[in-house]
Order: structure tokens, then C-alpha cells, then sequence
């Protein structure tokens, strides 16, 4: 229906009103004038209300035309983050989950800079990897290394560690960065997490040897605490978010002098972890750029697992402290120790 | 009377540059208000003061509006009244009418309003870009 049969009604009165001041059918003059006026108002009342029917119908089908390019814009949009979601799943996997966390709440911006802080850094190698893994077929070691460098992450992440990279067989994770719990809770964390992974490894022998290892894996494990520099290194396309510093080269020498399915800590570490963990100091090692031998310590476990082995007995309260290593110290001395303290108090 | 009525443009509703000095009058933009009468109220007020004054004088009235809804159009409407008012009684008057060449709607409201007016002026003009 167009707007003139919209307003066909309205028309006929117009033109029944013009008819009649056409025809002359007022006797007074004044009357015509003033029923001219009203008709004169009277069609620009019908034009007022076409035009606003039309602008009105306008706006509605401009409105509707918006919320449908709206929809198909959402869509699109939907589509793309979808693609983008799944795009970074998988460049995920190329990322430590803090790091990716960071860059994706853009708590991190992507660009060569760093910063200076004290991390607790770890390295472990799986020791004669190569000779153990020799002749197996490639895609058993595949297999084999990547169910180990899994079983190793996962125990990593549960620790809140920062993976730094895998090179080969070997690990290299830190504490403290960009999440830190303070310098002590970082170091503590870090060792439970080499003690774990040593027991996990223990688990994992037998399924290996199925596999086809020859010989089961072995590791090497190094920690130490310090300063270094993390940060984006790298050129502006390609970079790695790592650190760098001589902390780092002498815990690469702590792994590599570490005993076999042994963690060796430097001093730093041990002072951190020393209540929770029991050491044992073994001869200082020397490590390029640092003037002095290094101070290192074996860890032989953490006291809540010897306590429960009853090797070690522990009292830990205010104002009382008492450490028995039953594998240090024979068992009738501790006793006569003991009785010593026992009777000194009761005088 | 005051020289200028300025009113800054928001999403919804037009700039209104009332030029007085000058005698150049605009609305430009869009105008959708959430009260129409409390947005054009100042402007009609300002419109009959200076109508008022400005007895046989010339002055010349742009719109420039790109979108408006019914209530916007029934208050430009009043507007154009006065304006046609205006010059009846003997001010010379050119409205200005621009529209967006690619809205039809706006070329072919701007021309019914041209016919509405017997006393002033009328001016259609594309607008520029």
C-alpha cells in the first residue's frame, strides 16, 4: 500500500473542503477565510504526518539493516576468536603456562626487555642419555623421551616452576619468575620438586624397560640461588623469555657434579631450604667466573619424608628445636646426648 | 539579545552554532535526544528572541543534519514555522537545506519543507565529501 492510499481518506476530506470554498457555499466572508485557514492547517497536518511515517519507516529498516550487519559482524567475530583460541592452544604448548598466561593477560608485553631478580634456578640431564637411548628406534625414543619430559613438566607445574627449555634430555626450569613467592618459598619449592621427580622417575624404571631402554634413566640434578637477568632475549622476531647470569652457569656445573639420581644445591639454596631439607656438604666445586671454589651441598631427602621413614627425628616448636639424623649419629650416643640436655634441666 | 547560542554536538543530539552577530544560524549532525523538548527548548527560545529583533533584516538558517528521529523532525518542523513566520513578515530569510547525497530520505524530506515555504527561501545542497 503506498502513501497515497495510506492517506486516500484524508484527501477526500481536503478535497470536499476545497470543493466548497471553490463553489462559494459561505455566506459570510469571514467564514470562508477562517474555514480556508483550517483547511490550509489541515493539509499541512496530513503532509507533517507522511513525513514522519516515512522518516519513521526509515530509521526502523536503517536500524534493522545496523543490527543484522551487528549479528553478521559477531559472527565473524565469533569465527576469528574461535580460530585465534585455538591458535593459541597451540602455540601454548611452545610456552612455559606462566609465560603464556602473562603474554595473553598482557600482564607481559612481547619485547626485548629484562629485569634483574633472584630466582632459584634448576638443570637436570638425564645421565649417558645417548649411550642408554643408542639403539633404540626413533620413534621409541620419541616416545620414551617425551613420556619422561611430560612426566618431568607435570611435576614442574604442580611446583609453580617457570619452564625455561628443553635442550635434549636435559631441563632447565627457575622459580620466581613472573610469579614469585618470596625468595625462601621459591628455593623450598624448587628442591621438592627435584626430590619428586627423582621418586617419580624411580616409578617410571620399570615401564621404560618394557619400552626398550636397555638400562633405565638416571638423572643428574643441579640447584642453585642468585641473581640473574630474565627477560626477552632475542631479536625483535624471534626471541625466548630465559635468563642469563653466572647463577646459571654454576648450576649447570652443580648438575654436572652431581652424583647420579643426586641433587647437588649451592650455598645460597642450602641456606634457604636448610630447615626443610637435609644436606650434606660436599667438596666446594670450581666454576668459571666465580674467584672462589663453590660451597655445595648433596640433598639426602626432606625432613617430613625421613621423619616418616623414622630415620630422622624432628621437633620443631617456639623457642625449641631438636634434628636427630639416626643415619648420621648412632643411636646410644643421641641417647646419652639427650639424657645430658634431660638432666642439665632438671638441676 | 545575546550574540551566540553554541550548544557542543554529543552522540545524540546536533551542534547548534546561532551566530546572531553574524546573522548564520546552524544545526548540524544528529538528533536523537532522550527529551526532545528539553533539548530544543533553549534553541526555540533563542530563535524568538532573535526573530524578534530582527524586524526586516536578512539571515540565513543551515540545517546539516544526518540523521534525526520523529520527535526531532516534528521540532524541526516548529522551526521551519518560525523561520517561514519570519519572513512573511518581511525579514529575508535562506534556509539551507544539506543533506548526504547517498540519503534519499533526507534529499526528499529537505524538498517537501522547501515546499512548505512561500515566504523564505529555499536552498537544497548536497553535502561536501
Amino acid at each position: 500500500m503506498s502513501s497515497d492510499d495510506l492517506f486516500a481518506a484524508e484527501e477526500q476530506v481536503i478535497a470536499a473542503a476545497q470543493a466548497l470554498i471553490d463553489e462559494g457555499r459561505f455566506a459570510v466572508p469571514q467564514d470562508a477565510k477562517l474555514y480556508e485557514k483550517l483547511l490550509k492547517d489541515y493539509q499541512k497536518l496530513s503532509r507533517a504526518s507522511r513525513r514522519l511515517m516515512r522518516l519513521s519507516d526509515r530509521n526502523e529498516e536503517q536500524l534493522n539493516a545496523l543490527t543484522k550487519e551487528q549479528r553478521q559482524a559477531n559472527e565473524v567475530i565469533a569465527q576469528k576468536n574461535k580460530a585465534l583460541d585455538a591458535l593459541a592452544t597451540k602455540l601454548s604448548k611452545y610456552l612455559s603456562p606462566q609465560i603464556y598466561h602473562s603474554i595473553f593477560t598482557g600482564a607481559q608485553n612481547v619485547e626485548i626487555t629484562s629485569s634483574r631478580k633472584k630466582l632459584t634456578i634448576f638443570f637436570s640431564d638425564v645421565v649417558n642419555f645417548t649411550e642408554t637411548t643408542d639403539k633404540m628406534e626413533s620413534e621409541d625414543l620419541t616416545n620414551l623421551l617425551n613420556r619422561y619430559l611430560t612426566e618431568m613438566t607435570n611435576i614442574a607445574l604442580e611446583h609453580g616452576a617457570t619452564i625455561d627449555k628443553y635442550i635434549g634430555d636435559a631441563i632447565m626450569v627457575f622459580f620466581g619468575d613472573p610469579e614469585s613467592r618470596g625468595v625462601k618459598e621459591d628455593a623450598r619449592a624448587c628442591v621438592r620438586m627435584a626430590v619428586a621427580m627423582l621418586k617419580r622417575l624411580g616409578e617410571l624404571h620399570a615401564e621404560w624397560l618394557e619400552l626398550g631402554a636397555e638400562q633405565p634413566f638416571h638423572l643428574r640434578i643441579g640447584i642453585n640461588t642468585g641473581y640473574v637477568t630474565v627477560g626477552n632475549f632475542g631479536s625483535d622476531d624471534r626471541m625466548d623469555y630465559t635468563i642469563i647470569g653466572s647463577s646459571v652457569n654454576a648450576t649447570a656445573r652443580l648438575e654436572f657434579h652431581a652424583e647420579t639420581d643426586g641433587i647437588l644445591i649451592g650455598h645460597e639454596t642450602y641456606a634457604l631450604v636448610k630447615d626443610e631439607v637435609n644436606t650434606e656438604e660436599q667438596e666446594p666445586i670450581k666454576v668459571k667466573g666465580f674467584a672462589e671454589p663453590l660451597r655445595c651441598y648433596k640433598v639426602l631427602g626432606l625432613y617430613e619424608d625421613l621423619v616418616g621413614e623414622g630415620s630422622v627425628i624432628r621437633e620443631d616448636q617456639d623457642g625449641f628445636k631438636l634434628l636427630l639424623d639416626l643415619k648420621k649419629r648412632d643411636r646410644a650416643e643421641a641417647i646419652e646426648a639427650l639424657q645430658a640436655i634431660v638432666d642439665r634441666l632438671k638441676q | 539579545m545575546r550574540d551566540s547560542l553554541n550548544i557542543e554536538p554529543t552522540s545524540r543530539t546536533p551542534a547548534v552554532v546561532f551566530d546572531f552577530a553574524n546573522n548564520h544560524l546552524k544545526i548540524a549532525g544528529e538528533s536523537y535526544p532522550e527529551d526532545v523538548t528539553e533539548f530544543y527548548r533553549p534553541v526555540f527560545d533563542a530563535l524568538d528572541a532573535y526573530l524578534g529583533a530582527v524586524g526586516q533584516g536578512s539571515f540565513r538558517f543551515y540545517f546539516e543534519l544526518i540523521y534525526l528521529n520523529s520527535s526531532s523532525a516534528k521540532a524541526v518542523m516548529m522551526l521551519m514555522d518560525k523561520l517561514e513566520a519570519a519572513a512573511k513578515d518581511g525579514a529575508s530569510v535562506d534556509v539551507y537545506w544539506f543533506y548526504d547525497k547517498e540519503d534519499d530520505t533526507m534529499q526528499e524530506l529537505g524538498e517537501e519543507f522547501g515546499e512548505d515555504l512561500e515566504s523564505a527561501t529555499f536552498h537544497l545542497e548536497k553535502m561536501a565529501g
